[in-house]
């Protein structure tokens, strides 16, 4: 039971940092990156290769990856994002999705379809907790969450600029006439999303190893996550992220594996269509 | 629309004689033959989608969830199905065919429902779900053959012939022929019109009658019948299907053949299917730069190029208009839609209207004598154009009736309201701004039967828009817009006709004419119920007017006498005294 839920947590929490990355790219362009969980894939290639190639060690493989999301992600906006919302909406979306395939047969070409493991963050491999073995990168795993998100909402809560963001997604004509570069903020908001989901990929890659075509299922996931938690708020998307991760991983251990993402997608559509504000979708907790 | 409209057909004939050509010239070579089959294939799955995307705006990443059941379909039925002895393969083909196509059309409908309420990326996501939900299910039933799917698929059998080869290439291009045919016959009638004022507002297209629901339930299932279609060949024509190949890949390359090549049109699809068909060939050795390059086109196309390729063809930036010179007053008198003798046009009784905590609206009732004209006027926020919605189905009240020609019509959905004869103008002038005057003017006949083209002419003369029919209506200048949305509610011959502050933005002499329109509907014995800020307008025009505050109605009575009402002067903070 123990391992179960340490297992879906750890799994949720991929898709809990998708969905916040998400959430803030839809804030601040108004449009779904479907490109995130491509990301993910991505900032775990780049750990590897700073461990392969360069021999840094997993920490500073980690800090290096999110770095690299960091700028890759202010490119993405500055380059696509932000020429296509001046189409529309859906051409963000559509461009999004063309991502999709450039980054997917990119990391392909670059590094091979094979997925591949990655150094785990501590040299003790499980250790046992209330009789239950449990894998340490797991607990690595929600430590680094817990911590991602604590800085996230120092960031946009307590400092100026975090707040500055907000209220360029907010109301963009509004900030400008307070002074904000609603572009620059935009482009940080979409800077930090990759960040995050290249953060996501080098923390889970020990587990579920890094590369392979997953990319697009990460984001469906993650966008489960945000739908169920409710996409207009940082702390719905977060548990709807870990949420998600607990029902596949609960599923997966009642039915047939090939039956899980089918059942994890029905799931979406019933929320959907019963709950689509989501189960924090009625409070504002992000104050909007 | 119209210009679309017939660079496609130009281009479609275009492409028909070069997949004649080709057919014929390349007969020889097996591997171009078989991209060319391939290519058709998925032209047919696209020319579905296209109509989705580009008429009714709809992005679906699910195509491949209908491809799939009409491969696995075939592939079963004719692989691994025991027939009754005595039904000859073709039978069995033909069968199997007609079962996925019946499916992926039913599919399509219950996806379409489900959808409805969704939009944008909330939609994309739901359809995407779809696709995976069902090849999953694929994947994981025995019957067919789990991650190994089914093989031996025999050649899709017409009569005698097994259709492969050069026999494949044909019959492949005649199902798209055949889907072309079909698409372009509905987006050149009047289902293409619906769809074209749909996607470009919904919500004024539901209230000038078009039932948009039933709309986007049909294009759904449109488009899910013709990824059956091809679903059903592909499996036949490869010789197998896997749960692997009709995945989420396959929804993906359509869409993107569909904005490269440009959504809307039946030959953007067939120009994408053929680009990407012919690249696959090619490209089979640069396996992974091959789709890079796809997405790198689809994000130019996107940004640089929002019609896809046709689009250069057909889609002309218009140069806004200026302002014209008002025509006399019309003079044409309409007959008018009926109600039975001895009721009233609209009968409202106790409405109210909630939003959360703010009463919007609060148990107003009132009854307008026929033919006559009432203004509604009050400060901003007392529920004016709430009661409008709720009138007209918009809102759905949380009490009260509300009653046209004495028939219940609370809880209806607009376009049956707009269907008795009731018609509306709106706040900010919604009009369809990709199509013409004279298109934006029809729709507004559309739920109307007794309207006819000659009547659409006569309304375009009559409100003085004729001149400008040809015209976009997104480069029309301010006050041309509020006289086509006049001319468009008044097009379908209503008996009661709803105007939201149509004086709103006009300047002196377009309000001298809208007074003597507003004279004119009145003398052609329509119904008027108007919200205007316009007190000199309102003073001219009205037989009575009603005065609401806080959602309540405060007074109502003749102009004069309202004026001098003492709530009235105070609710407009002395404002009128």
């Amino acid at each position: 039971m123990i391992q179960l839920l340490i297992a879906g947590l750890t799994v949720g929490s991929t898709y809990a940092l998708v969905a916040l990355g998400i959430h803030i790219i839809l804030r601040a362009t108004r449009a779904v990156n479907f490109a995130q969980g491509d990301f993910v894939v991505l900032g775990g290639l780049f750990a590897l290769s700073f461990v392969s190639l360069l021999h840094f060690n997993v920490w500073l493989a980690l800090i290096g990856s999110t770095i690299l999301g960091f700028g890759l992600g202010a490119l993405y906006e500055r380059f696509i994002l932000r020429p296509a919302a001046k189409v529309s909406e859906g051409a963000v979306m559509i461009a999004s999705i063309g991502t999709v395939y450039v980054l997917l047969y990119g990391h392909a070409m670059i590094w091979g379809n094979e997925p591949q493991p990655l150094p785990t963050f501590s040299v003790a491999q499980s250790l046992t907790v209330a009789g239950s073995t449990v894998a340490v990168q797991s607990i690595w795993v929600m430590g680094l969450l817990a911590v991602m998100l604590g800085v996230l909402y120092v960031f946009f809560e307590r400092t100026m600029y975090g707040k500055a963001i907000r209220a360029a997604a907010n109301d963009p004509v509004g900030a400008r006439l307070s002074g904000i570069n609603v572009d620059r903020a935009r482009s940080v908001s979409a800077a930090i999303s990759i960040a995050l989901a290249c953060f996501a990929g080098t923390i889970v890659g020990p587990i579920t190893l890094v590369g392979g075509s997953s990319g697009i299922t990460i984001t469906v996931k993650g966008f489960v996550g945000a739908i169920l938690g409710g996409l207009a708020s940082p702390i719905g998307c977060t548990v709807g992220g870990l949420l998600v991760g607990l029902i596949e991983t609960f599923l997966g251990s009642r039915f047939a594996h090939d039956l899980v993402d089918p059942l994890v997608y029905v799931i979406l559509l019933v929320v959907l269509l019963l709950r689509p504000q989501g189960i924090f979708g009625g409070r504002r907790i992000a104050r909007d | 629309m119209r210009q679309r409209l017939s660079v496609d057909l130009r281009l479609l004939l275009i492409f028909a004689a070069a997949v004649v050509v080709f057919g014929v010239v390349g007969a020889h070579d097996a591997t171009l033959i078989q991209a060319a089959t391939y290519g058709a294939i998925y032209a047919v799955v696209a020319i579905g989608l296209s109509l989705l995307l580009g008429n009714v705006n709809l992005v679906s990443i699910g195509q491949a969830g209908f491809f799939a059941i009409g491969a696995y379909a075939v592939a079963y039925l004719t692989a691994s199905f025991t027939w009754p002895a005595g039904v000859a393969p073709w039978e069995q083909y033909l069968l199997a065919t007609l079962l996925g196509v019946v499916l992926s059309g039913l599919l399509g409908v219950v996806l379409g429902f489900i959808t409805l309420r969704f939009q944008g990326p909330y939609l994309a996501m739901a359809t995407l779900a779809f696709g995976a939900i069902v090849v999953g299910l694929l994947r994981y039933a025995p019957a067919f053959g789990g991650v190994s799917g089914i093989s031996n698929v025999p050649y899709a059998q017409i009569g005698p012939f097994a259709m492969s080869g050069i026999g494949a290439y044909w019959y492949a291009w005649f199902l798209v022929a055949l889907a072309a045919l079909a698409t372009t016959l509905i987006l050149r009638g009047r289902i293409g019109r619906a769809f074209e004022a749909i996607r470009n507002d919904p919500l004024a297209a539901e209230v000038a009658g078009i039932p948009v629901r039933r709309y986007t339930i049909g294009a759904f299932t449109y488009a899910g019948m013709l990824a059956g279609l091809a679903g059903t060949f592909y499996s036949s024509y490869l010789g197998l299907v896997v749960p692997d190949a009709v995945g989420i890949t396959v929804s993906i390359d359509v869409l993107l053949m569909v904005i490269l090549g440009g959504a809307g049109t039946v030959s953007g699809a067939v120009l994408g299917a053929a680009i990407i068909g012919f690249t696959n060939l090619y490209g089979h050795s640069y396996e992974n730069l091959r789709p890079i390059l796809y997405g790198i086109a689809v994000i130019c196309v996107a940004i640089f190029l929002p019609r896809g390729l046709t689009g250069l063809l057909w889609y002309r930036t218009g140069r806004r208009t200026e302002a014209t010179a008002l025509p006399p007053a019309p003079a044409v008198a309409v007959p008018r839609a009926e109600i039975p003798a001895g009721t009233r046009w609209l009968e409202i009784e106790y409405v109210s209207k909630h939003f959360g905590g703010l009463v919007a609206v609060d148990d107003v009732s009132f009854a307008l004598e026929n033919g006559t004209v009432t203004s509604l006027i009050g400060p901003n926020g007392a529920g004016k154009t709430t009661l409008f919605n709720a009138i007209c189905g918009v809102v759905h009240s949380d009490g009260g009736k509300v009653c046209i020609g004495g028939r219940d019509v609370t809880g209806w959905q607009p376009h049956r309201v707009a269907a008795l004869g009731a018609a509306r103008s709106f706040q900010n002038a919604r009009l369809f701004g990709d199509m013409t005057v004279a298109e934006n003017v029809a729709i507004g006949a559309f739920a109307s039967k007794r309207v006819g083209d000659a009547d659409i002419a006569a309304a375009l003369t009559g409100y003085g828009v004729a001149h400008m029919r040809d015209t976009p209506a997104r480069d029309l200048a301010f006050g041309d817009r509020r006289r086509v949305e006049l001319a468009r509610a008044a097009a379908g011959r209503p008996g009661l006709l709803l105007l939201d502050e149509p004086a709103a933005g006009l300047n002196a002499d377009e309000r001298r004419r809208l007074r003597d329109d507003i004279t004119a509907l009145r003398r052609d014995g329509i119904t008027v119920l108007l919200i205007e800020h316009d007190m000199s307008l309102v003073m001219d025009v009205s037989d009575r007017v009603i005065v609401l505050e806080f959602g309540k109605v405060i007074a109502d009575g003749k102009p004069g006498e309202v004026q001098q009402n003492a709530a009235v002067v105070e609710a407009y903070l002395g404002a009128e005294a």
